[in-house]
Order: C-alpha cells, then sequence, then structure tokens
C-alpha cells in the first residue's frame, strides 16, 4: 500500500453483495473487507474501532432500500450512518469519510471499483484526523452518545 | 455460484410442539418452503449460471416430494395461509415452483436411479395416483421392495383429469415416468384389485407384508334432490364430468366438440370449472349451475378456487349461484333442460345438506348437461375387502392410517376423504411411516400427533404488492395450451425476496446452506448488565426480543424460536448486556481493524 491511498474498511451485506462468488477469492481482490449478515448489525463501535485504527474511510455497502432480509437492517444502517456523519462532523470529522451505499452485486465485481471511487474522494481531503481520536475522544463517551440516553 | 451444504439440512423437529412458517403448516407435507425461496433469491440473475442452483434446490425438494414441478402448476394451498395476504397479496410459490418445474422436469430425464438396498419387505400399493406414489417413494427409499399395482395402462391417477391448459400432459408424463425410474419402483399396469382373483389377501399370499389402499374415487356421483336420484341421467346429451375429462384426456373427445351446443353444468367445485372451462374451449356456450354463494367467506360459499372462477368468468362462462336442480327435462330421449330452485342453505350442523325454497324456481334449457357434484370410491370393493365398519364408513385409524380390520393395510387419498391433491400426497407420506413402523415392530403412533404454531409477520417498514400474473387473454386462450404466463428469472428472484421468511431459522438454514453463517448463534442476555430498557424489543422485527418480571426485576429474554440471529438487538443494547454466542463477526471486524495499522 502506497502512502497517499487511502485505507477504507468495507462492510458488505451478505444478501446484496458478492454472494455468488467464492468468499476467499473475492477477499484477496478487495482490502480490508469485512462481509456481514446483515448492516443492520454493524455497531458504530464497529465503525469508531475502524477510524481508530488508522483507517481513512468505512464503507457500508448494503442491500436495496426495502430488500433486507432481517426486514430493515439496512434502514438501520442507513439511520447510524445519518447520525454518526453528523457526530463526526462536530469533531472536525469530513462527514464523506463514512459512507453507505445501497445496492446489489451478487458477484461482487463492483466493489473494488466502488472503493477505488470513494479512495479518489477521500485523497481529496487530504490524510485523516482520525486515527488520534482516540487520544482526543475516549470511545466510551461516544457510546453514551449513540444510545441518545 | 454457492454449493447447498448437506450438513446444514433444514430440519423438521418430530417434537409434539413444532413451530414453522405458516405456509409450511398448511402445506400436508411441510414442504421446505421459506428455505427454498431464500434460495431462489439468491440466484444468479443470468439463465445458465442459475442452472445450477435450480437443480439444486429442485434435488432438495424432491427428496422429499417428487411430484413438486406438477404442484407447481396446479397446487399452492400454502399460498391461502401466507401471512403476505394481509399486506397485500400472497407470495406466488406455486409460480416460484413452476419456475424450477420448467428447469427441473427436463433434468429428471438425465437424473441417475437412486442407489438404494432394498433388502427390506415386499409391499404393495394399490393405485398410482399422487397418494400411492408418495408412498411408494417413500417406502422405496427406506429399503422396501415397492409394487404398484395401476388399474389403468398408466400411472397419475386423477391427475390426468386436470386440462392441459392447467397441467400440461408432457410435464406430467415426465414427472411419472422418472419417479418410478429413479426411485426403483415396480408398477404392474392394467391390473385392477377385484378383478379376476386378486383380492388384497391374495397380495398377501403373494408375499407382500403390508398394502397401502390410494384407490382415489373412479366413479361419478349421481346428481340427488333431497336424498332422491333425479330422473333423466340416462337421457342423451346428459353426461358427468369425470367421464368427459377423462374422454378428453385419452383425446377422445376432441377439437370443437360443442361447437354451437349450449352446456349446463351442475357443481361449484374446481373439477366443475375444469368441465365448463374444457367445455368452453372445445366450442360450448357454458352455463355452471352450483348451490353454493358467491362470496367465498361465506359459509356456504362456492369451494371452487378464486383464479378458477376468474377464469371462467372472463371466458364468458356465466355462473348462476344459489341454484340445485331437482328436474331434468328430456324430449324424445334428449336432454331439454333443467328445473332449479332456490337454494337457501347447503350447510348446517350436520355438514353438507342442503334446503331448497322450490317455490323459487328458474328453467334452463340446454343442448348438454354434464353432471360434476363429485365422486365416489369403489363402494362394493371396500365392501368385498371387509374395509368398512357397521355404519359404511371407512374402519380406520386417521392418524396412522391403518386399517382396523386388516392391520397390514394402510388406506389414504381421495378414497379415505377427498381432498386436494397435495393431501393425498400428505397421507401416502404418513402411511409410508406406519408401513415402516407396522413392519418394524416399533409403536404406531408415538411422537406423530403434531401440534404446529405458526408465526405472524414480521414488522417491516414497506410491504411490497404482489406481482401480477400473466394470462392470455380469453379472447386467445380458447385452445387447451397453458394460458398462464410463468415466471421469468427476474421476477422469480424479485418473487422470492419479497417473501419476509416470517418461520424459524431451524425450520430453513438457507442461510447456513450456503455458507453465510457457520450456524445460528443464539442471543444471550446477561440479565446483571440488562436493566430493562426495552431498546431490544422496540428493534427486533420478529417479536423475539421481550421484556420478562424476573421478581420484580425487568429485563429483556429472547424467544429462540423467534430469533433470527440478525443481531440489532445486539446492537441496539446501550447496556452491552446482549451478546451473540458462537459468533466471529466481531473477531473478524478487529482482525481487519487491527491489520490496518
Amino acid at each position: 500500500m502506497t502512502e497517499n491511498k487511502p485505507k477504507i474498511v468495507c462492510f458488505s451485506c451478505k444478501f446484496g453483495w458478492g454472494y455468488l462468488t467464492d468468499e476467499a477469492i473475492l477477499s484477496k481482490q478487495i482490502e480490508n473487507w469485512v462481509p456481514i449478515i446483515c448492516t443492520g448489525k454493524i455497531d458504530t463501535t464497529h465503525i469508531m474501532t475502524a477510524f481508530k485504527q488508522g483507517a481513512d474511510g468505512v464503507l457500508i455497502l448494503a442491500c436495496p432500500e426495502g430488500d433486507c432480509h432481517y426486514q430493515d437492517g439496512n434502514f438501520e444502517a442507513k439511520k447510524r450512518v445519518h447520525l454518526l456523519g453528523e457526530l463526526l462532523k462536530s469533531m472536525g470529522i469530513e462527514k464523506g469519510r463514512i459512507r453507505i451505499e445501497f445496492g446489489t452485486d451478487p458477484e461482487g465485481k463492483r466493489i473494488p471499483q466502488i472503493i477505488k471511487e470513494m479512495s479518489q474522494d477521500l485523497a481529496k481531503l487530504g490524510s485523516s484526523k482520525t486515527s488520534t481520536l482516540a487520544a482526543k475522544k475516549p470511545a466510551k463517551e461516544m457510546i453514551k452518545v449513540k444510545g441518545g440516553k | 455460484m454457492w454449493k447447498t451444504e448437506a450438513g446444514a439440512v433444514a430440519h423438521a423437529e418430530t417434537a409434539v410442539k413444532q413451530c414453522l412458517p405458516p405456509c409450511q403448516i398448511k402445506c400436508p407435507i411441510n414442504e421446505d418452503i421459506q428455505r427454498t425461496n431464500v434460495l431462489i433469491s439468491l440466484l444468479p440473475d443470468e439463465t445458465d449460471a442459475a442452472r445450477e442452483g435450480i437443480l439444486q434446490i429442485g434435488d432438495y425438494l424432491y427428496e422429499k416430494n417428487p411430484l413438486f414441478n406438477i404442484c407447481g402448476y396446479i397446487c399452492g394451498i400454502c399460498e391461502l395461509e401466507c401471512n403476505y395476504n394481509k399486506k397485500g397479496g400472497a407470495i406466488r410459490r406455486r409460480l416460484l415452483k413452476r419456475f424450477l418445474s420448467d428447469v427441473y422436469t427436463e433434468h429428471l430425464k438425465e437424473r441417475d436411479e437412486l442407489e438404494i438396498n432394498r433388502d427390506k419387505e415386499n409391499v404393495a400399493v394399490v393405485g398410482g395416483g399422487p397418494g400411492g406414489l408418495m408412498c411408494a417413494y417413500h417406502l422405496s427409499k427406506k429399503g422396501y421392495r415397492v409394487t404398484v399395482i395401476e388399474a389403468t395402462e398408466r400411472l397419475g391417477g386423477a391427475l390426468w383429469l386436470v386440462p392441459d391448459y392447467r397441467l400440461p400432459k408432457d410435464i406430467l408424463q415426465t414427472t411419472l415416468e422418472n419417479l418410478v425410474r429413479i426411485v426403483g419402483v415396480d408398477v404392474r399396469y392394467n391390473t385392477r384389485l377385484g378383478t379376476g382373483k386378486l383380492t388384497l389377501e391374495k397380495l398377501k399370499s403373494e408375499g407382500y407384508k403390508a398394502v397401502f389402499l390410494g384407490t382415489g374415487l373412479p366413479y361419478p356421483r349421481v346428481l340427488t334432490f333431497e336424498g332422491k336420484l333425479v330422473e333423466g341421467q340416462d337421457l342423451s346429451g346428459v353426461m358427468y364430468g369425470h367421464t368427459y375429462l377423462y374422454e378428453v384426456s385419452h383425446n377422445n373427445i376432441t377439437g370443437q366438440y360443442f361447437k354451437g351446443k349450449k352446456v349446463i353444468v351442475t357443481g361449484g367445485g374446481n373439477v366443475a370449472f375444469d368441465v365448463g372451462r374444457s367445455a368452453r374451449r372445445q366450442g360450448a356456450d357454458v352455463t355452471v349451475v352450483c348451490l353454493e354463494r358467491e362470496d367465498k367467506d361465506h359459509r356456504d360459499g362456492i369451494p371452487a378456487d378464486e383464479e378458477e372462477i376468474r377464469g371462467a368468468w372472463e371466458e364468458g362462462i356465466r355462473i348462476v349461484y344459489s341454484r340445485g336442480v331437482n328436474e331434468i327435462d328430456g324430449q324424445n330421449g334428449k336432454f331439454k333442460g333443467i328445473h332449479c330452485p332456490s337454494c337457501v342453505s347447503v350447510f348446517d350442523k350436520t355438514g353438507f345438506n342442503p334446503k331448497f325454497d322450490t317455490t323459487d324456481c328458474i328453467d334452463l334449457s340446454g343442448d348438454v348437461l354434464i353432471i360434476t357434484v363429485g365422486q365416489a370410491p369403489d363402494r362394493p370393493l371396500l365392501e368385498k375387502e371387509n374395509l368398512l365398519d357397521e355404519r359404511g364408513r371407512i374402519a380406520i385409524d386417521h392418524l396412522t392410517l391403518q386399517s382396523l380390520n386388516k392391520p397390514w393395510v394402510f388406506i389414504g387419498g381421495d378414497v379415505r376423504r377427498v381432498g386436494f391433491m397435495i393431501e393425498a400426497m400428505g397421507e401416502g407420506m404418513e402411511a409410508a411411516e406406519s408401513i415402516d413402523r407396522y413392519l418394524r415392530g416399533v409403536d404406531m403412533k408415538s411422537g406423530r400427533r403434531r401440534d404446529y404454531e405458526g408465526y405472524e409477520i414480521p414488522v417491516r417498514r414497506d410491504y411490497k404488492p404482489e406481482p401480477e400474473v400473466l394470462w392470455i387473454p380469453p379472447e386467445n386462450r380458447m385452445h387447451f395450451q397453458m394460458f398462464e404466463t410463468g415466471l421469468t428469472l427476474r421476477e422469480a428472484i424479485d418473487e422470492a425476496k419479497r417473501c419476509v421468511t416470517c418461520g424459524p431459522c431451524v425450520s430453513c438454514k438457507a442461510c447456513v446452506s450456503i455458507g453465510f453463517q457457520k450456524s445460528l448463534s443464539p442471543v444471550e442476555v446477561d440479565v446483571t448488565r440488562c436493566s430493562g430498557c426495552g431498546h431490544c424489543v422496540y428493534v427486533c422485527n420478529y417479536y423475539s426480543a421481550h421484556l420478562v418480571n424476573n421478581d420484580g426485576k425487568i429485563t429483556s429474554a429472547t424467544d429462540m424460536f423467534k430469533c433470527k440471529s440478525c443481531g440489532m438487538c445486539v446492537v441496539a443494547c446501550p447496556s452491552q448486556a446482549r451478546k451473540m454466542v458462537d459468533d466471529d463477526t466481531v473477531e473478524r471486524i478487529n482482525k481487519v481493524c487491527e491489520s490496518l495499522a
């Protein structure tokens, strides 16, 4: 990986993306890829962990709206991404570093392309301040914000 | 392309209480509807690539139901109970199966015979209809040497009476032929029980240790009014629907046989509509007269399927509701017309017991009368074989289908109680289980009476409307080719995706079988952490997460039968009290995150 290439962690819904291709083959083509049974299962702490460990962006590939196998998991993810984006913004981190795409690509051929596009957008933003996040704001506080209580 | 693993077979527990999706409860053989719907929804969107998946799904269905491709044309009773009915229209399961059938039926010709070690007893199956074939199939798979005793020159029984525009003959023929070949069942054609010296005792003396009797209802029922035979059924121009369909299926009545003729059909069942719509296709002007009311929800509502009624109506068939027939008119030995008193009620506490108002009577004239008021069993045969009780009913244990008079005889299908094809098949399957238990000398009943519990429709933001079923316009439909267009691959995927999979995961396991998940991870609640806030209850779409009162402390709990292991409650929990057991998701996320540094 070159120095200026943004690091993107990609979560994808198994019912929408890449399910027709062997996961082992696809994971060679997609760096930092975590296929997940439902995007509704992605916790905000998971996303924050990625940023803390040095990710420049987090991409969530959800199934098309209205198609979730678990009814509305993709909508839950959409809400979460929106709220978390606002939170990141208030901390001076660009909202564009977290992105959710709805769609389906059974063979997973489009995934590298989508990551590349996001990568180009992130390159324009410059290097991320997210890796210093852990030092600035303890994750626990963020969980409290998320819980909304 | 994914491969379904044999290890992750959906499992219908033989427990007393069993939770299943409502469609599977309705299906007499509890077909794995949910699982196969999920698999269809994950097929590749390209015909050649999808074929491999379709064959995998077909092989899976075939294991239990070797006639599934016929169900895809004429069954679909599962749709009646689909939870989606309340939300805009049942999932079109029948068409999904027809979609599979259109690929799988051809594949049947290439399938190898099953390798079965047939070291068990000889069993005879009398009657090669759907009930008998199902029984023969399952017994043969268990290792019995099965012979089907078929009265006619072809298998299939009453399935041949279904007109070609609903079930093409080549589909039926291919399915039946290959069924007996694949599972290795012998068939003795043109061998009728009760003729010559062939009796049940004779079969026993030939070495058959048990017999399944599925002889169906081979005779038409005659027309009666208030318990008495209606005169005039011997007139020229009067025939029985059963006979008519038989002749049509044998190509003895062809072409525009009824051209310019006025045909009256009496009866309100699906068979009456098969008759009416066939006659219409043969040039007749058709009127259907039935006792029942138009409103299907009424106790006295018409029993024929809504699709049949709609089809008939589109094709220009008149339906006269709530009328019986008390007289048949003739002139010079030829049929002229009928008198139809109004029927005020069909069913009462005793069951079918129609009451009429003879002061309100209409006359209908016509050239042909086709009586389609039901079929009857071969009663003299049942009597001669001593299978009836003192009240003239079949003496049988209704759970095991074992004859009370001859314990080595098992009786099922239409001969026991008239029903749908799949009901006869269900009884054939039950009888196979009974025969196996009987010959193994184990308890006939333990664990068999099941109590099913259904599921509500899961909560979701949007429910999708049902797809439109495409029928050829009525003016282009006056032939015996299929008039209903099947689903394309894309349509099938979309329709399967519409299924909200309301049943439990243990009876499905589609995701495990194709490797989406290693196992179904149960959700555990740490009650010391749980504050009883109810976030999980709010987020759970399956009514699985719920609150319980633990000695005054309110905490959340999980109903494992309803839990789908989606993990949404785990994410929603603000106190980290919920956890999925044996789930590697967090581990995988952490591994990727660590590799970033």
